[in-house]
């Protein structure tokens, strides 16, 4: 038989049938005997002295079983591990407030109950005195110290560190342009996935073994805090999980939320807990995306537009406990210099906490910031210096015969191809014709621009980079397992340690083993979730950082490879040839491994058979045969080096282009998108419609946050946007048409030429904000903030409150 | 979250409900179409002891029209304003309920319901007080009709008594001649205006008669544009005129800075929907179809 290419096939999901039925397993749809119900208590302030908590009259209720306070935990665990070195490591981090609230929302007790309606009762007799601090909500502001969150570390700052390379002096003193840029700001906004966070636990007072099933998107980073915190040995914590409705990364720290339900089954005698978050509870207190800010950039340029360097101060904003954090602080500079050559940049990073929710991993992570700022950047020059923005592009990318392309940091970009992308979304967009419609709309009064917007999904991550921000810490590398068997009846059976939340790993997975064994995907069965005792995962197991198709499926294929050459080995000694007479195909009865020779063949039962109920057949120099084949597949990483902060942090970088035209009504002043492109590479593609519906996905979160998505505190901390109504996430109505396009560059670094992908949602706020950039510069507009509705746009051009480009931007030229 | 327990009445007749409230005292709340008063009670905003059902009341959902006037059961439905031939003879109103969030919520949400609830936002008393609108309520003592204008006397407070229901909506059908329009800017279509403006205006030959222009989100109640009114009346309603009575508009709006905008952008978005709302009703006056639509971000 001939073999057939699985991988790049638009084939249907196999998740499909479950999910569109309604017949998807969540977290939620679990239940268990004797379960209980938790819920927490939630502080008002956003930083306060906790003065006093009175739990009596909640735990009188009928069927309340117990309730947990910061105060009954401190003795009974550790703080979560800080990643970050002094002054971070001093920060105390509890699942539960001791003495102060430090956002608006953060637990300060939980109540157990026999129904969530009862624990929901009780909630409301718990009595707490707090006394009212300042509340902290900018970070530049807290940097000052005048009111401090975590007094145990003395100071708002979190992290600092000064990131140079190249030759500045000299590159400014022989710019023939200057451009400084004041202030920019990147707006705070998370993702909404259709699923909240939720925990079931049970510790067993037996043997103390600990057991979650939840829809944590990262379990075995979690696992490591949990061991930490609630001294447990590790392989006592069990993480199970099923189907996940979306993560985005922002369930990735849910693990306080798990720590306490682990602790309240433990006081409950061991009965499973359950907590189902709400989407308040969401909005205000599960975790945000990072909100920072650009100060002092000054950017020298040659006479032709080519940018040579770029100076900086980013202030970052972690919220009120650091958590995942500090790690942010060095993953933006896996995109250091973005899509351009550029080579001499000196960022000074720095993160603070603030008192509003923590932040956690929000699709496009750290660099989606970072990229914006660099986008901006670009952007403002080009209509500084008179130059169309596709040019100043276009003289500034990295050239397609430059990769592999080592980044002033030392990262090594995979492969690329910015202007061919570029060219082809100017041409899905018709942007001559767009641009004589611009121009005859502005004859006419009308605000119309035109942007483009390139962004890179750098994807696998060398955990090597936490030692940039934390000399001592012990990660480095990536790795990914995967485990692939017959079992006894000879069925094709995959596991990995990924954590899928609608991305469609069963469907490549079962891509992937097809194509090794030259059989059907319909014949490959892929666990559904993760699970610890799968025994398959790795410190590093779970769906983040865009990596499936790299590291996810690279453990596959080595699991596959290794079934596979056992299999042949087996038949080899069955049929009674040599390996290489032993073809895998399909016969009457289903896949076989067949002798060219002789056309004897074995069935996938027969292998299994042997192996595993007919062991006796089986000669002693077989033994090693096992057709169980476990594999982990580790990225070719070396530690950065820690004092130039060099090296290479990520293994591939997935690159996607948008263009749209948008149109500022004059009345109004709400932006309207008239035309929408996005141009997506991430290598080779194993499923079309699974990339392509990531796209459009991550599309629609990058619109949703560049026009309609704002976290908004008030001046008192208190969260504003804590309801769908207030809010607003993007729904279908509110999407254009996206004209999809997609090339690709092989990535030599996969063994597919796959890249990682799926957050590519910077890409919108990129191509907007330089859109509207494009209508307003007449108008002596800076577009210096991420986020932008009619409001917004109304104050500047109207107000003139603010984005006035006199007082944000000056041009130095020096010819 | 769940609400807090509570004691679920289901009246028979509106007399029925009257009586229930009144044993029931001030922790009582009326259930109509819930849109409201359900998504409170499920953040424990609102905890009320006691719910009057009034959803299996009989013949409490009507649209009919008598002489000159619009008779609407108070548990009628936006959905059922929306779809309803008769109410179509006033486009206004349909403006109005078709524009009212999504589906779901028009399916349930009733009229009545809207009006006692005298949300600040609310679209109803907004359109409904450029008309001469009454309200029939019924209460121990008997029944009484209240003008709408007397109706509401602040945020989420009207003059009903504690024990009293609405029972009918009354709107005078407005006269040959007489065309208005209401628009509203949204930040999306399941949430609360952040500005809408509802115009109705009475012409003969060009010039306008009457006209009577309310303004809701930017205000307590609905706000009257008074002075936008004394620029139109009398006036032929040519661009000149109407941009004037929009600067008016704009500087009889009280409006508060929130989440859904700031002050002087919800005063500017009164001017443009004032605008764009009395083109409309000027058109419908002269007896054209003028199909319109909110305004969305």
């Amino acid at each position: 038989m001939e073999p057939k290419n699985w991988v790049g096939k638009p084939l249907p999901r196999k998740e499909e049938n479950r999910l569109l039925r309604g017949r998807g397993k969540f977290a939620d749809d679990i239940k268990m005997r004797e379960m209980l119900y938790l819920r927490f208590v939630r502080s008002p302030y956003a930083h306060a002295r906790l003065l006093h908590l009175k739990l009596s009259s909640a735990e009188a209720l009928s069927g309340v079983i117990c309730t947990l306070s910061g105060r009954e935990i401190e003795p009974l665990t550790q703080p979560f591990i800080e990643i970050g070195p002094e002054p971070c490591a001093k920060i105390r981090d509890y699942p539960l407030a001791i003495d102060k609230v430090r956002y608006q929302g953060e637990p300060v007790a939980a109540i157990v109950a026999e129904s969530p309606q009862i624990a929901d009762d009780a909630a409301e007799l718990v009595e707490v005195e707090y006394d009212p601090l300042e509340p902290v909500l900018d970070a530049e502001q807290a940097l000052s110290d005048g009111s401090i969150l975590h007094e145990s570390a003395g100071t708002n700052r979190v992290w600092n560190g000064i990131f140079e390379y190249g030759d500045l002096e000299s590159a400014f003193r022989d710019a023939a342009y200057v451009v400084t840029i004041d202030r920019m700001h990147f707006h705070r906004f998370s993702s909404t996935p259709l699923e909240n966070n939720v925990v079931i636990a049970q510790w067993d007072s037996k043997d103390d073994h600990l057991y979650y099933s939840c829809n944590n998107s990262f379990p075995s980073f979690a696992i490591q805090f949990l061991a930490a915190h609630l001294q447990l040995h590790i392989d006592k914590i069990r993480v199970q999980t099923a189907d996940i409705g979306g993560s985005f990364g922002i369930k990735i720290t849910n693990y306080p939320q798990m720590a306490v339900c682990a602790l309240a089954s433990k006081k409950a005698g061991g009965r499973p807990i359950k907590w189902v978050e709400t989407r308040s509870e969401h909005m205000t207190s599960s975790a945000h995306g990072n909100e920072r800010t650009f100060r002092d950039t000054r950017v020298a340029l040659d006479k032709d537009g080519v940018i040579t360097a770029i100076s900086s101060r980013h202030i970052d904003d972690c919220g009120a406990y650091p958590r995942y954090e500090p790690l942010g602080c060095v993953i933006w500079s896996q995109v250091l210099p973005g899509v351009y050559r550029v080579k001499n940049l000196r960022i000074d990073f720095t993160q603070a906490v603030t008192n509003k929710c923590p932040v956690g991993p929000n699709r496009g992570y750290s660099r989606m910031q970072h990229l914006w700022f660099l986008e901006r950047v670009t952007d403002i020059c080009a209509h500084q210096l008179g130059i169309a923005p596709d040019q100043m592009r276009l003289r500034n990318y990295i050239r397609p015969e430059e990769f592999p392309y080592t980044t002033p940091n030392g990262c090594v970009y995979d492969s690329g191809n910015y202007p061919r992308m570029l060219a082809l979304a100017k041409d899905l967009l018709d942007w001559d014709s767009w641009t004589k419609k611009r121009h005859e709309a502005r004859s006419q009064g009308r605000w119309v621009g035109m942007g483009v917007g390139t962004t890179l999904d750098s994807g696998t991550n060398n955990f090597g980079q936490s030692q940039i921000v934390n000399p001592d810490a012990p990660f480095s590398g990536n790795s990914q397992g995967a485990n692939c068997k017959l079992d006894i009846y000879g069925e094709v059976v995959v596991a990995v340690g990924s954590c899928p939340q609608g991305q469609g790993h069963e469907t490549t997975a079962a891509q992937v083993v097809a194509d090794v064994l030259n059989i059907s995907p319909e014949l490959v069965s892929v666990r559904t979730g993760f699970d610890t005792e799968r025994n398959v995962h790795t410190g590093f197991s779970g769906t983040y950082a865009s990596q499936f198709a790299v590291s996810g499926l690279s453990a596959v294929h080595g699991a596959a490879q290794k079934l596979r050459a056992e299999m042949r080995r087996l038949a080899a000694f069955v049929l009674k040839t040599n390996e290489d007479d032993v073809e895998f195909g399909a016969g009457p009865q289903g896949p076989e491994l067949r002798a060219k020779s002789t056309g004897q063949a074995i069935s996938y039962w027969g292998l299994a058979n042997i192996v595993n109920v007919n062991s006796a057949l089986l000669p002693p120099e077989l033994h090693d045969i096992t057709l169980n084949c476990r594999f982990v597949w580790r990225a070719p990483f070396k530690v950065p080096d820690k004092q130039k902060k060099f090296g290479n942090l990520t293994l591939t970088y997935a690159a996607q282009l948008h263009a749209a035209v948008v149109e500022i009504e004059r009345d109004t002043f709400v932006p309207r998108i008239l035309a929408y492109v996005a141009v997506d590479d991430c290598g080779m593609v194993i499923n079309p419609p699974i990339v392509e519906g990531q796209v459009y996905g991550a599309t629609a979160h990058g619109i949703g946050a560049a026009l309609m998505e704002n976290c908004v505190y008030d001046a008192a901390g208190n969260m504003l946007t804590s309801t769908f109504s207030d809010y607003t996430p993007i729904t279908a109505l509110n999407m254009p048409r996206i004209q999809y396009g997609h090339i690709e560059t092989p990535s030599p670094h996969s063994y597919s030429g796959a890249k990682g992908m799926g957050e590519g949602g910077a890409a919108p706020l990129h191509t907007i904000s330089a859109a509207l950039q494009d209508a307003l510069s007449g108008e002596g507009i800076v577009i210096a903030d991420s986020f932008n509705n009619g409001d917004t746009l109304f104050r500047a051009i109207v107000g003139k409150q603010i984005y006035q480009a006199a007082h944000i931007v000056s041009l130095e030229r020096r010819s | 979250m769940f609400p807090p327990a509570f004691n679920y009445h289901r009246a028979k007749s509106l007399k029925e409900a009257a009586s229930m409230l009144a044993q029931a005292g001030q922790e009582a709340k009326l259930l109509a179409g819930g849109q409201s008063l359900i998504p409170l009670m499920k953040l424990r905003f609102a905890s009320p002891k006691h719910l009057v059902d009034l959803n299996f009341i009989p013949r409490l959902s009507y649209i009919k029209k008598y002489k000159d006037e619009l008779h609407f059961g108070a548990l009628t439905r936006h959905s059922e304003i929306e779809n309803s031939a008769t109410a179509a003879a006033v486009p206004i109103l349909h403006d109005c309920a078709a524009g009212i969030a999504d589906v779901q919520i028009r399916n349930r949400g009733t009229l009545g319901g809207s009006l006692a609830e005298a949300d600040p936002s609310g679209d109803w008393a907004v359109v409904l007080s450029t008309l001469e609108t009454s309200l029939s309520c019924v209460g121990q003592k008997g029944e009484r009709r209240i003008p709408l204008h007397d109706f509401i006397t602040d945020a989420y407070t009207t003059v009903l008594a504690p024990d009293e229901v609405v029972r009918e909506i009354s709107v005078k059908i407005p006269p040959q001649g007489s065309g208005g329009a209401y628009l509203a800017f949204k930040r999306a279509a399941p949430v609360y205006p952040t500005a809408s403006v509802a115009v109705q205006v009475t012409l003969e030959g060009d010039v306008c008669q009457e006209v009577a222009i309310r303004m809701g989100c930017v205000g307590l109640t609905p706000i009257r544009a008074s002075q936008a009114e004394g620029v139109l009346r009398g006036a032929s309603l040519g661009e000149k005129a109407i941009e004037i009575a929009a600067e008016a508009a704009r500087s009889e709006a009280d409006p508060q800075p929130d989440m859904r905008g700031s002050a002087e952008y919800k005063r500017m978005l009164v001017g443009v929907l004032m605008k764009r709302a009395t083109y409309a009703a000027v058109r419908r006056a002269r007896g054209e179809r003028v199909d319109v639509s909110h305004l969305y971000a």
